[in-house]
This record gives structure tokens, sequence and C-alpha cells, in this order.
């Protein structure tokens, strides 16, 4: 536990902790819970959150303000996936063994203000996994290495899960397109 | 969290995007008040954050001690023993009223407050007299400790007798009254927290914090001390800097600055220690520059070299 410590190096950061812990320990239980409806392994994704959050409390400005709960929403989803994806082993080994199915990455194509309503509902379908990605890289402006940290993985896992993910919103959005 | 500039614009749709999503997402969760109402984490739970909170806790004071290689083995011991040296000093050594009234017939003119001054300079020369009137002399650098260093070396005008001064950076060090000052006091905690890397930045942060249920007070003057041959000498301060008595609310903790140009060190090897008085108590906080100061300048040397 020692080791989690590291980054929380003096009163302000301890003093910081204990009101995110005090402010959003049921909100976050909330979230995780939502994701594996099991009370105490929702305990377990609040508790991994916390040490993720130790190591990663700069990226918390104001405590009491929304970004700082999306930034907790994201962190315990994440560790819900976690514990979901070591729950299923086998879904774990698929992922690392399936192989991408080809073609360019042409999101960005699909990323205009005309198909925002279908990237809205598409990220809404996305799975877990592929969009805590999205939200540490684009809403709180992680590099690999930082979503690896608090994942557990690897940078290049990150990125490896990061262009999967793209792809993957790029085909959902592509299909939502045909149905129309 | 800032923004990344170089966002492209259908990367700033896919946050703006995403952003809305986890807001709506989150839009029915409903409030901590309410969730805390309907789930009790477990003990367990609580009991794992509680400790890392602790650790936390443990966690930085750790860090800063084998920073500074402090040295942590004051016991309760030490306190109740200072609490009476403390008691004698202020209640029965102080006023000395047989000495005073002897100085007094012994010729010296004026109040009782003279003669305990002259009774002073007998038992420690050129020592606290005018402090801060002419430092700049030699004579004066070893006159201008301060008057909470007054305090400390009355008790033992008779130590000072047999325990000599040694010399240090040009000055006259006598030996501390108290050589064990615990580090850590039940109520309350204080660390050097800022390393002086060298004579450019003289500036020491010393963190009070006070850990206890009560508010305490603490005097905003402090003693600096450097470990000679195994025993604590005090450092004359430049200037008779002024005492205040500050009120440290319960849990909370305070940065305060050290300017080190006010005492005559070398910055060396040695260790240190800042001797704070929180209520009636010493507590010390120990450091030393070996790690910061001097490897510093072994590593500019090298570099120098090569």
């Amino acid at each position: 536990m020692f080791l989690f410590l590291a980054l929380l190096d003096n009163p302000e950061e301890q003093e910081k902790f204990a009101e995110i812990y005090s402010q959003y320990r049921h909100f976050m239980w909330y979230v995780a819970n939502q994701k594996l409806q099991d009370e105490h392994l929702a305990e377990d994704a609040v508790q991994e959150a916390f040490f993720a959050l130790t190591r990663h409390l700069d990226k918390v400005e104001e405590v009491h303000s929304p970004r700082t709960k999306k930034f907790l929403a994201t962190i315990v989803r994440s560790k819900a996936v976690d514990i979901l994806r070591k729950s299923r082993p086998e879904e774990e080994l698929s992922e690392y063994l399936s192989e991408d199915k080809g073609g360019a990455d042409i999101l960005e194509q699909y990323l205009t203000k005309e198909n925002y309503n279908r990237l809205i509902s598409c990220i809404l379908e996305l799975d877990d996994s592929y969009r805590v990605i999205f939200e540490y890289k684009y809403i709180y402006q992680m590099g690999d290495a930082q979503i690896g940290d608090i994942l557990g993985i690897s940078a290049k896992n990150v990125n490896v899960r990061y262009f999967r993910a793209r792809k993957k919103l790029q085909e959902m959005i592509r299909k939502e397109g045909e149905r129309f | 969290m800032k923004e990344r500039e170089s966002l492209l614009e259908g990367e700033k749709l896919l946050a703006q995007a995403l952003d809305e999503c986890l807001e709506e997402d989150l839009s029915f969760i409903p409030p901590e008040r309410e969730l805390a109402r309907k789930h009790h984490f477990s003990e367990e739970f609580e009991k794992t954050i509680e400790e890392l909170l602790e650790d936390a806790s443990d966690a930085s004071r750790k860090r800063i001690q084998k920073h500074f290689f402090p040295r942590y083995g004051q016991w309760a011991a030490c306190l109740l023993i200072f609490c009476i040296c403390s008691g004698l000093f202020y209640y029965i050594i102080r006023p000395l009223p047989d000495q005073t009234e002897s100085v007094q017939e012994g010729g010296a003119s004026g109040s009782a407050d003279t003669g305990f001054d002259e009774l002073q300079e007998e038992a420690v020369p050129e020592f606290y007299e005018e402090p801060a009137s002419d430092w700049e002399g030699e004579a004066a650098e070893e006159d201008s400790a301060s008057g909470y260093a007054k305090e400390a070396y009355s008790v033992q005008e008779a130590d000072l007798e047999t325990v000599p001064g040694k010399k240090y950076c040009g000055q006259t060090v006598y030996p501390a009254e108290q050589q064990e000052v615990p580090e850590v006091l039940d109520y309350a905690t204080t660390l050097v927290n800022c390393p002086v890397l060298d004579e450019e930045n003289p500036i020491l942060i010393l963190t009070i914090g006070n850990t206890g249920e009560e508010e305490l007070r603490y005097l905003n003057h402090y003693m600096l001390e450097v470990r000679l041959d195994d025993n604590w000498y005090v450092i004359p301060e430049r200037l008779d800097a002024p005492e205040e008595w500050i009120t440290l609310e319960a849990g909370m903790a305070v940065d305060e600055e050290i300017d080190l140009t006010d005492y005559h060190i070398d910055y060396d090897a040695q260790q240190y220690r800042l001797i704070t008085r929180v209520n009636q108590e010493l507590v010390s906080a120990e450091f030393t520059f070996g790690d910061g100061f001097t490897e510093t300048m072994d590593l500019e040397e090298n570099s120098l070299e090569e």
C-alpha cells in the first residue's frame, strides 16, 4: 500500500484526498455497482480507484467541481471494467488474441457536426472498456503512460486499445449511418 | 486539467460528445446523501481507506525523514524530563533571588533585572548582551543570540562554566540546554520540508502540524542547533527577531519560512535541527544539507573536471 502513496506527499494532498473520499465514495460505489451489479465487487472497484487516484491527484483541481466528479466516474468505471475482465478470463484472452479486421482508420472523417447526434448515440452504446480510454485521452488529456498506470497495463496496450476503440466507434457510426 | 491545444477539430468534437455522454450518464445518479442512506460500506473497506489515509501521513513524514537524516527516537520520558526542567527554570532558577541580591549588594546599580543580566554576563561572557547593536564585528556575532536562546542558556549557567563553547563558523557556540528534544509530540509535529540546495536559496520551510484535537500555540521564533561531536550546540542569530505566540487550530498545519542568512552556518554536512516551542514544550526537526547541497556541488565539480 505504501507504494500507492508515492505522490500523496504533503498535507494539502492528503486533505484533498480525504475530502474526495468523504464527498464521492458513495457516488463512486454507485457507478461501479451499475456496471458490476455486485455490492462487494463495487467496493473493490472503489478501493482500487482510490489507490489509483493517489497517483493522479494532480488531475483534480477543484474537489467540488463537475469535472472532478466525471474524472472519478471514469476511474471507477475503468476499475469496474477491469474487475469484470478479470472475472471473465475468456474475454480478456479473446481481446488479446483478436486480430484487427483491417481497414484504414477513418474515424476523423465521421467526426463532423453533421454526425454529432449519431456520435452521441454510438458513444452511449460503446463498450465501457473502450469508452474509458477515450475519456482519459480526450476529456482529461492523459497520455498513454498515465492511462496505463491507472489501468494497470502498459502504454503500448493502451495504444492498442485506443486504436481498437477508434475502429469500433468508426464502425458503429458507419452502421448507424446505413440505418438512416 | 488543461486543455491540449493541439486537438484536431474532429477530436474536439469527440471530446465534447464524450463529455456530454458522461454528463448524461451521471445525471441519473442520486445525490451522495441519498446514496449514503442506501449503502453502508463494509468495515473492511472503511478500514482499508482509513489505513490508506494514515499511511499517507506517515509516508510523507518518512520520506522527509529519509531525505534529511532525522532521528526519531524521542520518548515520553524525555518530554517528562523537559517539562520538569521547564518548571524548574520558570519557577525556581530564573528569578534567582539570592544571587540577584548578592550581585546588587556587590555594588551593581539599578534594578533586579540589571543584576540578573550581569549574572548572565558572568556566566556567558559576551553572548547575550545587546544582540542587534553591532553584530558586524566578531564579538557582536557571538553576542547576538535571541531571547529564546537566552532562556535556554540561563538555566545552565553552571554547565556553561564546565562545558566549554566550541568555535563554529567564526563564532562560539554553546551546548543546547536540552540535548534530547522529541521530534513528535502527541498533538504536534514539525518537519523541515524544503531542502536548501545552495547558499543562493537559503530559505528552509518548517511545517508545524497540529495533529491533536485542540488548538495549540507555537512561538514563531526558532532555535537553530548544529551537532558537533555528538552534542547539539545553539547557533546564535545575527538579529534579535521579535517573538510572537501564534495559535494553530486542530488538524491544521502551517509553513514557516526560516531564512538561514540570519545565522552563520557553513552549509556543510553537519546535522542541524530546528527547535520550536509548542505550548510549553519543545519539539525538534532534524535535517542536514548533505543530500542536497554537497552532492550538487560534487556533481558540478565532476562535470567541470570532465
